[in-house]
């Protein structure tokens, strides 16, 4: 089993608890260790970075220096703006030595040095790079047929440009719903942002672009959104209500994580994967399941 | 000897650490403007507060809430063709605005940044019914109820945490917040 | 010292002058330079006018002086002014030293004392080094008068006329199977809206049937050995399997061939040929060409309806290539550029959403002759589009693509909208940043597309989708961009989008140039030898670029520099020989052990190894003088005439003593 140092982010234990237990479950079928990080700290989020720029990459970078620590090579994040955050901050820190300096004599209060030599990775590129989609199909028992699936990419796990990916029209997240037997529909807002940062401070403007996100995924014929980042999944989920009060629409489509999807084709348990924590997801989840 | 800096000056240092082309290379396409998906609630587009800021305008992009409607999806900065991160130009102008003290009134953004630099500053890990406290009281009555049903809901899904977590090593992170900035109690 | 040294400091106006003290200099040079030589030492305002080279020859016959030093700007700008001048007053030029104290110097500090101090060096090491220089005789090579032309487009057919005409003979190579180029593809021209196949053709009928210019089609440079005046030119003629003696053009084989093939060159994909085919009705040379990778005969062994139909028996199958070996004295490169490729630009959805075209594309369709038969109609090929959008700056002016404009898109982007309005009555957005419209008559072409009722929206476009939020943008493409001058984003539902591309080198342009000894700028462009005051030569003697292959431009900008460099190769020619430069390798044969590094390390390929003598030697045409061979000799048997070890070691003496008294440095 490869190893990995596992960040889980703060979202994972709360709102996206249905993505850690399904991620953790999915990591050891695939032969994955995700070890997790030692007292790891919040990333900050987009919360940080309108207050001070240098703290901002102090608090990625604490976790950066306790993964390196480890002596493991990667640093993996299920989430996509820790993901985010922790890939530029690790960048600079490699480019950067004065902000290396800097952010190391703050570390020092913790005992930690950092270097930048971590390879961040988001969680899905592990699965589909290190595990590889051949090995992934092997492992489907129940494929997702007949599922179709629209994937949201989301935009900060290709943006800002990690130079892994094309950034206007990326395909790795097909790939992958194509190797578990589902059917990945093609639509336009497949990384226009959900509004996920905006949602407590700018409800309008947040519920306009889950607005645009769900008529696109609904026009596309989608049965099941999939997601690879909590905010994402829990601002396009939960709030459709609230869009449906306010735009006059019905939309009721259930948003699932990718690993979800991964592990009701892998035959895992629905327990193990966060599924029937939340009703519609329930009923979709048992349809899937009974073909 | 201290020199005044223009305001464009003073964003454009502000900047630094984002790793961009500066804003002067901007040609005012308007690409980021035509890509943004939040720019119909913002007072000014992102490329109309380039502009501004070019032309030291400090007032108007103080009194603007554009870069406060700024979702970070980075998809203008991709996008445009001098080269610049206006993504990161918009945390540079948040940052400015909180620094100054001087924002549109009636926004929410910055009280809640600083709601979430203090908690994690006081815990080490976000924990969200804290962050509540930051907005709800100026949502209207119908947004509060809103807000209640979503709570109950994730509650009873067991999603959202009812006990706030700490870092275990939380004092340390309070001294390595202190080298940077100085704010969180001492002991 | 037996030598007569002349100083002279140069004010330059006040661009030496305004930081040197340069009567300080000169008045040192004469004081401390006299026991090496220097009998007289001036300064003067502007040297390199007639006054100042006068100043010099009189000195020369007064004096006697055996070396003169000036003191002034580049070498680049005017070392041959002042070798000139030596040289008719009887002072061999290589007697001559110039070193530069204005943009080594004046030019880079504002420091008055530390520039006069350097200036001090500077003359200091020239005095040293002139006293080793050894008189030199350049090398005259004899120009042969044949001159070849490689690419046949507007640029190259332009040149290869003007030579023609004047007599000489011409070499027109093109890899095409006819000449034309790009403009053959064009429907109208700005801004005269002139058919650009009919001003074309006639200048192609005239280079086909010009008694002076050898035109070689389906043809390749394979590879240029040689220097200025005499170039050994390897072609490939590639094997058409038509007779061209026995071909009349009559186009039965085209007809009769039942192999369609799609046409990615000159109809850029919108239609179709054969698999024998002429590529456009107006060719030049009229003669067909077979695509074997199509063939049915190549490709199975069947077939042949094109030999069973020809009338004179010209289809002559498993034809061999021709491989030609030329010499010419001269070569013009005119090789055009590439568009760039739109599907790199994902949102601007070319290639996914079939509405989408681009320039090439749509001037294919508004040809007469072209696909279409000229209407301007959808991908279905049926529905005349009542709404069309014009995309400004695709691929240009980008830091994502290329950051360089592109030169002609905006006036294409106005004639495309021109034509829309006038075939089809469309209601016409053009998508810009900037309006670009600085040659003749293009500002007034503006003016007429405003009259004409165009809807200009100032804004880059961010995206175009066919996902529509509201019911008019049903069935549409939607333009999605900011109107910047009212500041509002908006999504414009049209029926077409046409894409303005833009232009870029030719995919194998550094090859090419590699080729032909020339270098390539960060883009692709062919380098010319000043951007400013000449723009067609290059680096390299005897080679010259003319047309888009040194940057993108329009059609009167290519006639123009392909006239131009025609002109500079007829005076070349009409010189009748040419003068090298001196400062060439030399090898003595008596310690040259023949181990061939230099050979190997020489990167123009000048140094030869004389496989009877077991020597090295160098063939001067072709030194540039670089100097790699000297320092890759390890018995240190290269010596670079006027770049003598002697010669450098007093140049360095001469300054460090200075610099040493200045205590600018430390000197053990």
């Amino acid at each position: 089993m490869k190893q990995y140092a596992y960040y889980p982010g703060c979202s994972l234990e709360s709102l996206g608890k249905n993505y850690h237990l399904s991620a953790l479950a999915v990591s050891t079928e695939l032969g994955v260790e995700l070890k997790e990080l030692e007292d790891w700290n919040c990333c900050g989020a987009t919360a940080y970075f309108p207050v001070d720029e240098l703290l901002a990459y102090t608090l990625v970078s604490r976790n950066l220096a306790i993964a390196e620590k480890t002596g493991l090579q990667d640093f993996v994040a299920p989430c996509s703006a820790c993901y985010k955050n922790a890939y530029t901050t690790n960048k600079y820190l490699k480019a950067d030595p004065d902000l290396a300096e800097h952010i190391n004599y703050a570390l020092e209060e913790d005992h930690l040095q950092v270097e930048g030599r971590m390879n961040v990775r988001h969680l899905i590129e592990v699965f589909i790079e290190d595990v590889g989609l051949e090995e992934i199909k092997k492992k489907v028992s129940n494929p997702l047929k007949g599922l179709r699936v629209a994937p949201y990419y989301g935009c900060q796990i290709v943006r800002p440009r990690k130079d892994k990916e094309d950034v206007e029209n990326p395909q790795f997240f097909e790939k992958l719903l194509l190797a578990i037997g589902a059917e990945p529909i093609d639509y336009a807002s497949k990384t226009r942002c959900c509004g996920g940062s905006l949602i407590i401070t700018n409800r309008k403007a947040a519920l306009d672009m889950v607005h645009k996100l769900l008529q696109d995924a609904v026009n596309s014929n989608a049965n099941v959104i999939a997601t690879t980042c909590p905010m994402c999944n829990v601002n396009v989920e939960v709030y459709q209500g609230q869009v449906n009060r306010e735009y006059g629409t019905r939309f009721s489509i259930p948003v699932m994580y990718f690993t979800q999807l991964m592990g009701l084709a892998m035959g895992i348990a629905r327990g193990h994967l966060g599924i029937g924590a939340a009703a519609p997801v329930l009923a979709f989840a048992q349809n899937v399941e009974a073909r | 000897m201290a020199v005044e800096l223009s305001f464009s000056k003073e964003i454009e240092n502000i900047m630094y650490a984002s790793h961009g082309k500066p804003i002067r290379d901007c040609l005012q396409c308007g690409t980021c403007s035509g890509t943004c998906p939040a720019v119909e609630f913002m007072d000014n587009s992102p490329r109309e507060i380039i502009g501004l800021i070019r032309a030291d305008m400090k007032d108007e992009v103080l009194a603007s809430n554009t870069y406060w409607t700024c979702a970070s999806c980075y998809h203008c900065t991709v996008r445009c063709p001098a080269g610049i991160d206006i993504a990161d130009m918009m945390y540079a102008l948040k940052r400015y605005s909180m620094w100054k003290g001087k924002y549109k009134e009636g926004l929410l953004g910055p009280d809640f940044s600083e709601a979430f630099v203090k908690m994690i500053v006081n815990s080490g890990r976000s924990f969200e019914p804290i962050l509540a406290a930051t907005y709800l009281p100026k949502y209207s009555a119908g947004d509060i109820i809103q807000e209640g049903l979503t709570a109950a809901g994730l509650v009873l899904s067991g999603k959202m945490p009812l006990l706030p977590k700490k870092v275990k090593r939380l004092k340390n992170v309070q001294r390595m917040v202190r080298r940077i900035i100085p704010i969180g109690e001492t002991k | 010292m037996s030598e007569k040294i002349g100083v002279y400091i140069c004010h330059c106006g006040t661009n030496i002058a305004g930081v040197i003290n340069v009567g300080e200099v000169s008045a040192w040079a004469a004081e401390n330079l006299k026991d090496q030589g220097v009998v007289v030492s001036r300064d003067y305002k502007f040297m390199c006018s007639s006054l100042g080279q006068e100043l010099i020859q009189k000195d020369i016959k007064e004096h006697g002086l055996t070396r003169v030093v000036v003191a002034a700007c580049s070498p680049h700008l005017h070392e041959a002014t002042f070798r000139n001048a030596c040289s008719r007053a009887g002072v061999n030029p290589y007697l001559f030293e110039m070193t530069n104290i204005r943009e080594q110097d004046s030019w880079v500090t504002t420091d008055k004392e530390e520039a006069t101090k350097k200036a001090k060096a500077l003359v200091a090491a020239a005095v040293g080094r002139v006293a080793y220089q050894k008189p030199l005789e350049s090398l005259l090579v004899p120009i042969d008068p044949n001159v070849l032309v490689v690419g046949g487009g507007i640029a190259g057919i332009q040149a290869s006329l003007e030579i023609a005409n004047s007599g000489q003979h011409v070499y027109l190579v093109e890899r095409e199977p006819s000449i034309g180029g790009h403009m053959a593809q064009f429907d109208k021209t700005f801004p005269t809206l002139d058919c650009s196949a009919c001003i074309l053709t006639p200048k192609m009928f005239d280079v086909g049937n010009h008694k002076n210019i050898t035109m070689l089609t389906w043809s390749e440079v394979e590879k240029v050995e040689g220097y200025i005046g005499n170039f050994t030119v390897t072609i490939r003629k590639r094997a058409r399997d038509v007779d061209e003696g026995l071909c009349t053009g009559c186009g039965v084989c085209g007809e009769k061939c039942p192999k369609k093939v799609l046409d990615n060159v000159f109809e850029a994909g919108m239609g179709n040929r054969k698999a024998v085919y002429v590529p456009f009705p107006q060719a030049v040379p009229k003669y067909p060409v077979i695509d074997r990778k199509n063939c049915t005969y190549y490709l199975k062994g069947t077939c042949k309806a094109c030999e069973k139909f020809c009338p004179t028996g010209a289809i002559k199958f498993n034809q061999e290539d021709q491989i030609l070996t030329v010499k010419v004295g001269n070569i013009i490169l005119a090789t055009g550029y590439d568009l760039f490729d739109s599907h790199r630009i994902t949102q601007y959805g070319y290639g996914r959403l079939a509405n989408v075209f681009t320039s090439l594309e749509f001037e294919r369709m508004s040809n007469a002759a072209g696909p279409t038969g000229g209407r301007i109609v959808l991908r279905d090929g049926k529905t005349v589009p009542k709404v069309v959008g014009i995309v400004h700056c695709v691929g240009s002016r980008d830091q994502n693509y290329n950051p360089y404009c592109s030169a002609i898109c905006c006036m294409q982007s106005l004639k495309f909208a021109h034509l829309v309005h006038e075939r089809t009555g469309a209601e016409v957005y053009n998508f810009y940043i900037d309006i670009r419209t600085p040659s003749k008559g293009y500002e007034e072409f503006y003016q007429r597309l405003l009259e004409e009722g165009t809807r200009f929206v100032r804004g880059k476009v961010a995206e175009i989708t066919n996902v529509a939020r509201v019911p008019e943008e049903e069935g549409k493409l939607i333009v999605q961009v900011e109107d910047t001058l009212i500041g509002k984003q908006r999504r414009i539902p049209v029926d077409m989008v046409i894409l303005s591309a833009g232009l870029q080198a030719r995919h194998d342009a550094k090859i090419v140039a590699r080729k032909f000894g020339i270098s390539c700028s960060a883009d692709g462009w062919f380098i010319e030898r000043h951007p400013k005051l000449d723009p067609v030569a290059t680096m390299t003697d005897g080679v010259f670029v003319a047309g888009a292959c040194q940057g993108p431009k329009d059609i009167p900008n290519s006639v123009a520099q392909g006239a131009a460099a025609a002109a500079r190769v007829l005076s070349i020619i009409g010189q009748g020989e040419i003068e090298i430069e001196a400062a060439t390798a030399i090898v003595d044969e008596v310690t040259c052990v023949g181990c061939k590094q230099c050979v190997a390390s020489c990167p123009y390929q000048a140094i030869q190894y004389l496989e009877d003598k077991g020597k090295a030697y160098v063939q001067e045409a072709l030194c540039k003088g670089c100097g790699t061979c000297v320092g890759t000799c390890l018995p240190k048997s290269i010596s670079l005439k006027h770049f003598t070890d002697e010669q450098i070691v007093a140049e360095m003496i001469g300054a460090m003593k200075v610099m040493k008294s200045f205590e600018l440095m430390e000197v053990a």
